[in-house]
């Protein structure tokens, strides 16, 4: 005998259009945050021309 | 445009005001620090706006604009992140950051209230001189301090509010809160790069990317707090 498989719950979505903006958006503010960083860091290390901390 | 760079930052600064209040009466009804203390960071954030506008309408002030630089520039985003910090982190971490941040604003305040300043060094390098410019303060080790402020408020209310947006994507739940939190982080990364378009040149970069990040904090938070569907959790 074995026993009943426990039903599973359907995963919720979001509504498409959210499901697939969401990601991007936050991959994008990942990505920007790291550039603020990066130009902040070569800044302070005066690696651009003409640009000082 | 002149009189633009007078108007813009005032309308930053009406806007981080009314946002202000509207989270200060969050935080009556809820009594919760972290509302508290993004309450005194829009405070600090309308402050900054309100130097910038003074400054544009009325001149150099150096009252007005070691204001600016003390709330403005050092301290908004800390305050804003240390809010973050009451939400995400545990309460004693986060006595204990509140702490230090408020021992590092006295030392800030006192550093920037006492330091030398000459206005016509604004205008150096690459910026043009048309928005305020930490460039100004002359005296040495006080303008060093402001990127650990920055630092750390922008890595905590940008990192808090992807980490909560995530989670709740995750779990596909809130969706209103998925999207308030994606609003809070661009608008809190925006100044981060006015100011950095502003080192380059790009007259006004600073000061319209402020109030682009006031308005997207303030449509965050709202989203966030706003349920979008009858009876789900705000």
């Amino acid at each position: 005998m074995t026993e009943p498989k426990q039903p599973t719950r359907p995963r919720r979505n979001y509504p498409a259009v959210y499901e697939k903006l969401i990601p991007i958006a936050l991959g994008g503010i990942v990505v920007a945050t790291l550039a603020a960083l990066l130009f902040a860091l070569a800044v302070a290390l005066r690696l651009l021309p003409g640009v000082t901390p | 445009m002149q009189t633009l760079f007078t108007i813009i930052p005032f309308i930053s600064s009406l806007i981080s005001f009314v946002f202000a209040g509207l989270i200060f009466r969050r935080y009556l009804a809820r009594r919760r620090a972290h509302l508290l203390l993004w309450g005194v960071g829009m405070v600090m954030y309308g402050i900054g706006g309100f130097c910038e506008g003074y400054d544009g309408a009325f001149g150099w002030n150096p009252v007005v604009f070691r204001l600016w630089y003390l709330f403005g520039a050092m301290l908004a985003a800390a305050w804003l992140g240390q809010g973050t910090a009451y939400l995400l982190v545990k309460r004693r971490w986060a006595h204990v950051l509140m702490v230090i941040l408020g021992v590092a604003s006295l030392y800030g305040a006192a550093r920037v209230f006492g330091a030398q300043l000459d206005p016509a060094a604004m205008g150096g390098s690459l910026h043009t001189g048309s928005e305020l410019s930490g460039k100004a303060i002359v005296s040495g080790g006080v303008r060093t301090l402001t990127p650990f402020f920055n630092l750390y408020g922008t890595a905590l209310l940008v990192g808090g509010a992807i980490y909560s947006a995530w989670i709740f994507w995750r779990k596909r739940i809130l969706l209103h809160r998925v999207i308030g939190n994606v609003l809070i982080a661009t608008g809190a990364l925006l100044p981060a790069f006015g100011g950095s378009f502003s080192r380059l040149g790009i007259v006004g970069a600073l000061y319209i990317s402020e109030l682009l990040g006031a308005i997207l904090m303030f449509v965050g938070f709202l989203r966030a707090t706003t349920s979008m569907q009858p009876g789900e959790q705000a």
